[in-house]
């Protein structure tokens, strides 16, 4: 059997173990998902260090002579202190070193991120020469009342007693209906995503495995 | 002991083994694989986008592909990569493929590019270069906008990425005339719009996994997005557009039954919960 042929079966009979689990829990479809994670992280290992570290780090401190470059993994042990209570402070130190980072890139992150969808809340509300009323009520009208009813649903600081506490309810129930249509079209989408996954391996058995094997067995043209 | 109460064939319908519902889910699959009947397929004014964005990008400037995708979605990645290579040979625009959170995927990408590559005549270095799998998402991007030979370093097979001939003037963000991030993985995206879109103008598209398309809608909106490809039909659009029909355009022809067929248990499967419920109010 040649090395490509070995490749398709062995994927074939994976595709189906993993698929077992369809009918009930069992060893088979646990044993292919455990060789899948193993795969992925010892890939995920080797791909790191050659595509990473090696360039990045390794050659660098080795080659170059770029000694510093022994405190990067010191650094990263001190997270190990963490286990210790003696040293617990040490892993505190590198911990709150990546918080800060980690915080700061957010912050910087943030509003090129999050503003630009601020001003799109902004739409005109009447037709003029570069837009026509249709356009107007389908596209703005809708997006800035399902806006405000959603915004209002999530306003909990009034209770729904009284006139404005009342007309803040019926504007409430209304943004709840246009989210639970958002949760239906996010669930279509769900179930899309899915059956093409699954559409994507039965192409697999079909065209790479089933068809190709009967033909070298002579069946079918 | 009591014998239990007769059923009706509705209330019977209602205990169906799930498997059974799998089965003919596979059923309708295998049909629409082996002799397909395929339905129209539109390109969407989102599709569209990644299209015109592609067609736009400046001669002198590069297209980065982040493939950050792997096995697990490759049936809905897989041909919107494809497809949005074949629209950047056909246009003559330089790219290079790049993964920030999935090491596996740009593998897979890399063998995607060299076939499609061979269709056009283009040779690596000169019309396309994979730099590979770069660890570190944020600070990638931050150290790429000031210097992106010496952030990237080494390409996928470990060649120096400022010796290939397409690297020729790329110094940092602004050689980039376009990112298109393909993506499963939430989150990626936000990296690529707060620290590089965001920041520098530069043109940013997508294509995405059907299942996280939704969350991203807003982006379009607010037009910080050009265009973006949704889940296979995405793929299938963008194949009808570059006029190369592939995997996308197969997978949509089983989808399209296969949803017409989930439609109809839910309508079944409603309507004989009423019934049922129906016959259980008439017994008592």
């Amino acid at each position: 059997m040649n090395p490509d042929a070995l490749i398709v079966w062995a994927t074939a009979i994976a595709t189906l173990g993993v698929y077992t689990i369809l009918y009930r829990e069992n060893p088979v479809s646990r044993l292919f998902e455990h060789i899948f994670v193993g795969l992925s992280a010892g890939y995920l290992i080797v791909a790191t260090w050659t595509l990473n570290l090696q360039g990045k780090w390794w050659n660098p401190m080795v080659h170059d002579r770029k000694w510093y470059w022994v405190f990067a993994p010191i650094v990263g042990l001190l997270f190990y202190f963490i286990y210790s209570k003696r040293y617990l402070w040490l892993a505190r130190l590198v911990m709150g070193l990546f918080f800060g980072t980690a915080a700061g890139y957010f912050f910087r992150e943030f509003f090129p991120l999050y503003s630009p969808q601020v001003y799109a809340c902004f739409k005109p509300l009447r037709a003029d020469a570069s837009i026509g009323w249709a356009d107007v009520i389908l596209h703005h009208w809708i997006f800035v009342i399902i806006l405000l009813t959603v915004m209002s649903y999530f306003f909990f600081s009034v209770p729904h007693e009284g006139r404005f506490g009342r007309a803040l309810g019926r504007s409430a129930g209304l943004g709840r209906w246009f989210l639970m249509i958002a949760f239906g079209a996010m669930f279509g989408n769900t179930v899309m995503a899915r059956i093409s996954l699954f559409i994507g391996r039965v192409q697999f058995l079909l065209n790479d495995w089933l068809i190709p094997s009967f033909q070298r067995l002579g069946l079918g043209g | 002991m009591m014998a239990s109460a007769p059923q009706s064939p509705w209330q019977r319908l209602q205990g169906i083994p799930r498997y059974y519902i799998y089965l003919l889910l596979a059923a309708v699959v295998v049909w629409q694989i082996l002799f397909p009947i395929r339905l129209p397929i539109t390109p969407s004014a989102a599709t569209k986008g990644v299209f015109a964005a592609i067609e736009s990008v400046p001669d002198g400037k590069l297209i980065i592909i982040s493939a950050d995708w792997d096995a697990s979605t490759q049936a809905e990645t897989g041909p919107q990569t494809e497809a949005i290579i074949h629209a950047c040979f056909q246009h003559h625009k330089r790219f290079a493929l790049m993964s920030l959170g999935a090491p596996m995927g740009i593998k897979l990408a890399d063998d995607l590019a060299r076939r499609v590559a061979e269709q056009y005549d283009a040779r690596y270095g000169v019309e396309w270069c994979n730099w590979g799998y770069k660890f570190g998402y944020d600070n990638v991007l931050i150290a790429m906008a000031k210097d992106i030979p010496k952030t990237i370093g080494t390409d996928f097979h470990g060649a120096p990425v400022a010796q290939l001939p397409m690297m020729a003037g790329v110094t940092e963000i602004s050689s980039i005339g376009l990112v298109i991030e393909i993506t499963g993985l939430a989150g990626i995206s936000e990296y690529w719009i707060g620290l590089i879109q965001g920041v520098y103008g530069t043109p940013f598209a997508s294509a995405y996994t059907a299942v996280m398309a939704p969350g991203y809608y807003p982006f379009l909106d607010s037009k910080q997005m050009k265009g973006m490809l949704v889940g296979a039909k995405g793929g299938a659009e963008m194949e009808l557009l570059v006029g190369r029909p592939g995997l996308g355009g197969a997978i949509m022809a089983a989808q399209s039954w296969a949803h017409l067929f989930i439609i109809a248990l839910i309508v079944l499967g409603n309507v004989g919960y009423l019934l049922a419920s129906a016959s259980e109010r008439r017994r008592r």
